[in-house]
């Protein structure tokens, strides 16, 4: 099994109007067992900026930590916060640099610009980034995820509609893979604050 | 010797001075002026250019250097000095740029060419740089306007001049500077505070100037934004600047 | 005289054995669905014959209506779902001779998982999908692996794209983590088939050109063509 199924996990990003939204899963397992159900993958930068790091879960913590790291740097240095899409570059730059000897996660990264605009995106291992207008996904559930987001977003959600479609697609989507799953956690990013809401789902 | 505080530049004076960066600022004192003024809408920086004799080609030497799309420097002091910090700077955008996909901000890449003069007043083997910079930036917190001095002391300005006519050139902007002035508007102050002992007649080819400010670009997927930029004028530029002082 | 001893020099003594190897199977990719509904099923699959990363042709069509009544959707080695097509309907007709009446669904779900252990050590490399009406006229789905394991079920999708369209039929037809669960007609049936299957189009290469559905009432069935993405 490769390393990337180790763990287990699901996290996506969906573009609303004037929102985002991030939902991750909470299941942390090794192949086939579970031994948590409360596990954090979905990391906040600051207040309009999230990310979600699924994959090899000691490369998950690691990277918030160097996350964590670069961003406070980053807002001692420039007096700011940084913005998503710099972000975005900032961890592609980080796991590029790792390029002969990689991070085993793909990031999922989700927030609002300054001027209010929606940003998502995810990337590889290696940094490779790739910018979407709806929905991104990543994960062992990616498949599952692709097919549900595919078939249930649709342009302009306001708040509300897009965390009932993020949590939908999600949740149905982790209940037809063995490795993600137990429950999910949704925030939806709006220009007035974060709407943070867990989901109870199937146990099994 | 005449002093014995000087002969190392990481040894305090008992007045508790570093004489080497006071000779590094005497340096400055000895370059040719330049200026620099803030606009509402931008910065302009402006310099004479001397050339020892007139057969030297004067379209070679360039005093007002581009560091990266939205900033521009110059300096007054020592022209090989001034050089490898400009190419000390240049390396500091890109490097920013290559993290993080976007031109670094005036104040990042200031901080970044001042510890660079700061090492070089503490480092063995090294003397500090004979220059004095004026580092003019448009980035998305406006146009700003900083000052680097040997020392690695940095300042922004509203208007300021280095070199060697910079106090009576700063009385004079004292006196001309006000806070609605506009870019046409600062050119023509800062081509009015050089002329105040401007050596030898002062045409496009005797003098550079340089300018940040918000364009409207068209990116390659076709979205237009306004973006800071700094560019130098070019000759027929400075030339009508010039026609309309007389 | 020299030339030629060079030659014998150059060349091997010995004659080492080339291998060649043949693959008897191949994936021809595509998505097949089914859905049961109170009284009626869908059955459907796109179109797309595909090899590697070329495509064969555009319209393949790898569902059959079967001579009893029922549909039975191919997926795999399109190959292999021809002829086992025809060994079903060989068997059918047998059934017609042997019992003067057509094979009931639940009959032929069962003979199907027959046929296909019966080649336990070199399988048909096909992933079937069964609709059609039960003996009480209900709508029923079955799905097959390859060596005849199979399941009854509400609705399914097997194929490439198999993996994208389960969840969202989970959702949209089973109603999982939603409150309401309306009952389903046909014409909703049939819109969320195609949903699906524009959906998997968009993420799925293997998935595409045309998608068939049959709609298996008591009145007989319907057979429909629509377009997908050419992509």
């Amino acid at each position: 099994m490769s390393v990337m199924e180790y763990n287990g996990a699901a996290v996506m990003a969906m573009k609303g109007k004037g929102c985002v939204a991030i939902a991750a899963d909470r299941r942390f397992g090794v192949q086939l067992m579970t031994l948590s159900t409360d596990f954090k993958k979905i990391f906040q930068i600051n207040d309009k900026t999230f990310i979600g790091l699924p994959g090899l879960a000691t490369d998950v913590q690691t990277l918030s930590e160097l996350f964590r790291f670069k961003t406070n740097m980053y807002k001692l240095r420039e007096e700011r916060d940084i913005s998503p899409k710099t972000f975005a570059h900032m961890v592609s730059s980080a796991l590029y640099e790792k390029r002969f000897g990689p991070y085993f996660c793909e990031p999922v990264i989700a927030g609002l610009e300054k001027d209010g605009t929606p940003f998502i995106c995810n990337m590889d291992t290696l940094g490779c980034i790739n910018h979407a207008k709806d929905f991104v996904v990543s994960g062992t559930a990616s498949q599952q995820m692709y097919g549900s987001a595919e078939g249930l977003w649709e342009p302009d959600l306001e708040p509300e509609e897009l965390f009932e479609t993020i949590s939908q697609a999600i949740m149905c989507a982790v209940d037809r893979d063995a490795s993600s799953g137990w429950g999910a956690i949704v925030h939806v990013i709006t220009p007035d604050g974060i709407i943070t809401r867990t989901l109870k789902a199937r146990m099994d | 010797m005449a002093d014995r505080y000087s002969f190392s530049l990481t040894t305090f004076s008992p007045s508790g001075k570093l004489v080497q960066i006071e000779h590094a600022l005497s340096a400055v004192a000895q370059g040719v002026t330049s200026v620099g003024i803030k606009a509402t809408n931008g910065i302009v920086i402006a310099t004479e250019k001397k050339t020892p004799s007139f057969l030297v080609d004067d379209t070679t030497t360039e005093k007002v250097t581009l560091i990266c799309p939205n900033i521009g420097m110059v300096y007054s002091g020592m022209g090989p000095d001034a050089r490898v910090l400009v190419d000390k700077a240049r390396k500091s955008a890109q490097e920013y740029k290559q993290i993080y996909h976007e031109e670094p901000p005036t104040a990042i890449l200031v901080k970044d060419v001042a510890s660079v003069m700061q090492e070089f007043t503490q480092s063995g083997g090294v003397r500090p740089f004979g220059v004095s910079l004026l580092i003019a930036g448009f980035d998305e917190t406006g146009p700003t306007l900083y000052q680097v001095d040997p020392s690695g002391s940095y300042w922004a300005w509203k208007a300021s001049a280095i070199g060697k006519n910079m106090v009576n050139a700063k009385t004079f902007l004292e006196k001309r500077y006000n806070e609605t002035m506009e870019i046409e508007d600062a050119v023509h102050t800062a081509i009015l505070t050089l002329k105040e002992g401007f050596e030898g007649q002062m045409t496009e080819s005797t003098i550079e100037i340089g300018v940040a400010q918000i364009v409207e670009e068209v990116s390659q997927e076709g979205v237009r934004s306004k973006v800071g930029r700094f560019k130098k004028l070019n000759a027929p530029e400075i030339k009508d600047y010039l026609a309309n002082i007389a | 005289m020299f030339a030629y001893e060079q030659q014998q020099q150059s060349s091997c003594p010995v004659k080492a054995p080339v291998e060649h190897r043949f693959s008897p199977y191949t994936d021809n990719g595509g998505t097949t669905l089914a859905i049961a509904g109170d009284d009626f099923c869908v059955i459907a699959g796109d179109t797309r014959q595909s090899e590697g990363y070329s495509i064969n042709t555009r319209y393949a069509p790898k569902v059959y209506q079967l001579s009893n009544g029922a549909v039975l959707a191919t997926g795999g080695m399109y190959a292999d779902g021809v002829t086992l097509v025809k060994m079903i309907e060989q068997r059918l007709e047998w059934y017609r001779h042997a019992h003067a009446k057509e094979m009931s669904c639940g009959a032929l779900a069962q003979m199907l998982s027959t046929i296909l252990y019966h080649k336990r050590m070199f399988p048909y490399y096909v992933w079937n999908t069964l609709g059609g009406l039960d003996e009480e006229g209900k709508g029923a789905v079955y799905s097959y692996d390859p060596v005849g394991n199979y399941e009854k079920h509400k609705w399914n999708c097997s194929g490439s794209a198999g993996h994208l369209v389960q969840p969202f039929l989970d959702n949209q037809i089973g109603f999982s983590h939603q409150r309401e669960k309306p009952t389903l007609t046909m014409e909703r049936v049939v819109q969320v088939t195609k949903d699906a299957f524009t959906s998997a189009t968009e993420r799925d290469i293997y998935t595409g050109d045309y998608l068939e559905m049959f709609l298996v009432t008591k009145e007989g069935i319907q057979k429909t063509l629509t377009d997908l993405k050419k992509d």
